[in-house]
């Protein structure tokens, strides 16, 4: 019987090993990012799932949207949705830094990042508390608290992230040929963006 | 198909891409609704043919 155990998946060097992978691994692909790339497949899912319900409650009612009397708060979240693009541009920054070997960029990319996850965490909440309405009041309410909700509670995983890479660039983790953990944290965080452009787009503006 | 995510300046630019078709729907929208349906199906079908190629 083979094993495969003393075979490296991902040798530094290409000219280190020859032949396939081991058959738990893909060739093409390292086990962290796949399994990114799975998580982020279950989100899109669970997304998709309360916008069938968003466009089931827009199409099927008829009625305006939001419902009368209740407006939302469109020019706070338009400044909301400025801080997020704005952090994912501090993130791009960050791993750019660090592949040059520029590790205050790093830094000061991640804690950037940070601070404008948070800020736009800290003001949904406000927001929250001031929209006058809540889940309670009709199928537009249920479905705004659940989309912009899930949303915030990925924002909150994010930071969590965030908060972890933070640390670890100021320990001195990364550097410019290791750098893994900000590439798989920033991934994340784009895709969080992507969502919200997703949900600004479609529960306030459309 | 290419995977948009596949790494961070892959997502970076596949934001990029969401931010300016969603400009673009929502600048349809505003002058007429089911021109904002047709440029929603155009942007998805455009995104779709970015990553095909």
């Amino acid at each position: 019987m083979t094993t495969y155990s003393h075979v490296e998946p991902f040798p530094h060097d290409e000219h280190e090993h020859h032949g396939p992978p081991a058959p738990h691994y893909s060739s093409r692909i390292t086990p962290a990012v796949l399994g990114m790339f799975l998580f982020i497949g279950s989100e899109i899912m669970l997304f998709g799932a309360f916008f069938t319900a968003y466009f089931f409650i827009r199409v099927v009612n008829g009625v305006p949207w939001p419902t009368p009397p209740y407006h939302l708060p469109i020019y706070v979240a338009f400044i909301n949705t400025c801080i997020l693009v704005t952090s994912s541009f501090t993130m791009h920054w960050a791993l750019q830094s660090v592949k040059r070997g520029n590790h205050w960029g790093l830094r000061a990319g991640l804690l950037l990042t940070f601070l404008m996850g948070l800020t736009f965490l800290i003001s949904q909440a406000r927001e929250y508390s001031r929209v006058g309405f809540s889940p309670q009041n009709g199928a537009f309410a249920t479905i705004f608290y659940c989309l912009t909700g899930l949303h915030g509670a990925h924002v909150f995983v994010g930071l969590s992230i965030l908060l972890l890479m933070t640390i670890r660039a100021f320990r001195g983790h990364f550097d410019a040929e290791h750098h893994h953990g900000v590439e798989i944290g920033g991934i994340y965080w784009h895709f969080v963006d992507v969502m919200w452009i997703v949900v600004y787009t479609t529960v306030y503006i459309l | 198909m290419r995977n948009p995510l596949r790494t961070e300046a892959a997502a970076f630019r596949f934001l990029l891409v969401v931010i300016v078709g969603a400009a673009v729907i929502v600048a349809c929208a505003a002058v007429n609704e089911w021109l904002g349906v047709a440029a929603a199906l155009a942007v998805i079908g455009g995104i779709v043919w970015w990553l095909r190629r």
